[in-house]
């Protein structure tokens, strides 16, 4: 459980670093070896709702 | 010199020693060092960043920079963000004794996921898990409940959760997460996570 809660914490963490606040237009794409982070943040934010149902439902 | 922006703050002393302080006009852009050749995708940036964030958030609330960008020297961070300026510092002026707090919650009648393998392309695949997004819905006692803890806006994110960003003050966090607590006991059946603090993110945008 405190395992789960961890990574839960984490994907949460890296969802609002990737995916939240103001966008400054310009900027490069980046990506995480292959992966573009648009992609890479819109598989965290579907894996951390997987993570709050998996969590929930043990509790 | 070349930073990753974390945020923009309105005094320097809101950000150093924590990181590095890159003057824009009359506010202070918060930057995570790298090196010239040091990628932005390199995992051990990205939480080291996110690390960053959360102390420089005990410090005082700053608008969130969606990560990505990054500055060589204060007249380039100028040249980027110029024309948000003024915006920043009304927020950050109106806001500094706030925060957001997050509350994400599954859907009650979420429409299946697109599959990677049914799409020839990944601009296609993208747009249909955009195009997924407004199918989520939750109930309505849920989400009243939710919008009475603070100052509410509600999101759909992806295609199986609504997300409710709430702007309160800083001191009420406790509050807050003792009124989850309430909210899991109220509706034992609704799966939710609520998170936070975090800095400036949805309230920062006007047009949310």
């Amino acid at each position: 459980m405190v395992e789960k809660e961890q990574e839960l914490s984490l994907l949460e963490t890296l969802d609002h670093l990737l995916d939240r606040g103001v966008v400054i237009a310009g900027e490069a794409t980046i990506s995480v070896g292959d992966v573009d982070l648009l992609y890479l943040g819109l598989n965290i934010v579907l894996a951390n709702m997987d993570a709050v149902i998996r969590t929930t439902d043990k509790r | 010199m070349r930073a990753v922006v974390i945020g923009a703050h309105l005094k320097r002393d809101d950000i150093e020693p924590i990181a590095e302080a890159v003057p824009v006009g009359d506010l202070f852009l918060s930057g995570a060092p790298l090196s010239d050749d040091q990628p932005l995708g390199d995992r051990d940036l990205l939480l080291r960043v996110a690390a960053l964030r959360a102390r420089l958030l005990e410090r005082a609330t700053f608008v969130a920079i969606r990560y990505g960008l990054a500055v060589r020297s204060s007249e380039d961070a100028l040249a980027k963000c110029a024309a948000q300026l003024p915006r920043w510092r009304r927020l950050l002026t109106e806001h500094r004794s706030k925060v957001e707090m997050t509350v994400k919650v599954a859907a009650s009648d979420a429409r299946p996921r697109p599959q990677r393998r049914d799409f020839t392309s990944g601009a296609d695949y993208l747009r249909a898990l955009h195009g997924a997004t407004k199918a989520a819905n939750v109930d309505p006692r849920f989400r009243e409940a939710v919008s009475r803890m603070g100052t509410a806006r509600w999101l759909h994110r992806d295609d199986r959760s609504l997300e409710c960003a709430l702007l309160i003050p800083r001191d009420d966090v406790s509050r807050v997460q003792e009124a989850g607590q309430q909210l899991k006991r109220d509706f034992p059946d609704v799966p939710f996570l609520l998170s936070g603090p975090w800095p400036l993110e949805v309230f920062a945008d006007d047009h949310e």
